[in-house]
């Protein structure tokens, strides 16, 4: 059992590559239809957490799931299987970039890279945009937002926590 | 004392990670570029893009990676270890108290105020990284011809990326 939810989360984790959100329609195929741990209800319930709570969603559903079903036991299988696939594949990787990065094909490669990985960010953000409820009228917040992070390097910290006290004040008006 | 450094730093990533993948990256940059010298902004860039090559979320990959580069393995366990924990003691409180938080007015609230304030850290994190990699001629091309064909065609970024990496390797200059 325990073998089993470790090896069933070693497949997403294994899968996610390039963000969660593709992936929750895996996660809840295979633990709510093929191994039923949770009912949809539940499903739907923990994956509320796992998106608003602060972590990856993968990593937050796992949580989720293996405690669930078998306690601390569980979330421990659960966990590692989640986070093995990218842990193993980045630890080879950092070996091998310790020894190339500094080869001319690599840098090369990076030359090309980097403006792709900023067009990778810049695509999300229109999707994210859309999906938040961008208006005019609010638009001034992620504006404010991304130039007192992005210019002015003040921590999202701060940010996010008077997020969370203005919103806290709003619900109970 | 850089062990409990790095340890301490992750666990705070991990704190404030809301809204997934790329509202992170803003923070992550800021605590190890600008707050510890950890990385360069270039070998920053290298993390987001290996980050997007291989599986698992973004935040779990850079604690991994900089952890190795900074203090091997026995480093990268502990920075993947801090950076998972508060995802570890939260959610296994909501869990074992049967929180249902999608029914919670207040709880609703905040969750619609933060996604707002993820897209501003994902325009943050543009902003912060533009600048060292889209600068001249070649690198605008790249860069338009890549948002288009993820954002206009749906290219998945692995295949994107592998793509970027081989037109580099022929094209680029150094």
């Amino acid at each position: 059992m325990l073998l089993r939810m470790f090896f069933t989360f070693l497949k997403i984790g294994a899968f996610t590559i390039g963000g969660a959100y593709a992936m929750i329609p895996l996660i809840k195929r295979e633990v709510c239809e093929k191994h039923a741990w949770i009912t949809e209800e539940e499903f739907m319930d923990g994956l509320a957490a796992a998106q608003s709570c602060p972590g990856p969603i993968a990593v937050n559903i796992s949580i989720y799931t293996g405690y669930h079903v078998r306690g601390k036991a569980g979330m421990a299988a659960a966990v590692l299987g989640t986070i093995l696939p990218s842990t193993v594949s980045i630890i080879i990787i950092a070996m091998l970039f310790r020894e190339y990065a500094d080869q001319a094909i690599v840098r090369r490669a990076f030359t090309a890279l980097n403006p792709a990985v900023v067009a990778l960010i810049a695509v999300p953000l229109i999707q994210m945009a859309k999906k938040s409820g961008l208006s005019l009228r609010n638009a001034w917040f992620p504006l404010a937002i991304a130039l007192a992070v992005g210019l002015l390097n003040i921590s999202p910290v701060y940010l996010i926590l008077l997020t969370i006290a203005y919103a806290v004040h709003e619900a109970r008006k | 004392m850089m062990y409990l450094q790095m340890l301490f730093t992750f666990f705070k990533i991990g704190l404030f990670s809301f809204g997934g993948g790329y509202a992170i990256l803003a923070m992550i940059q800021q605590e190890v570029v600008i707050n510890n010298p950890w990385l360069t902004e270039a070998e920053f860039m290298q993390v987001v893009a290996i980050s997007q090559m291989t599986p698992g979320p973004i935040a779990i990959n850079a604690a991994t990676f900089i952890g190795y580069q900074k203090a091997g393995i026995f480093g990268s366990l502990l920075c993947t270890f801090g950076v998972i924990l508060p995802s570890l003691i939260i959610m296994m409180i909501i869990t074992i108290s049967y929180l249902k938080l999608r029914k919670l007015g207040w709880f609703i609230q905040i969750f619609k105020r933060l996604r707002l304030l993820s897209v501003g850290l994902i325009g943050a994190a543009l902003i912060m990284i533009m600048g060292n990699a889209v600068k001249d001629l070649y690198s605008v091309g790249i860069f338009l011809a890549c948002f288009l064909l993820t954002w206009r065609f749906k290219l998945n970024p692995f295949t994107m990326l592998i793509a970027a990496a081989i037109f580099g390797m022929i094209f680029g200059t150094i």
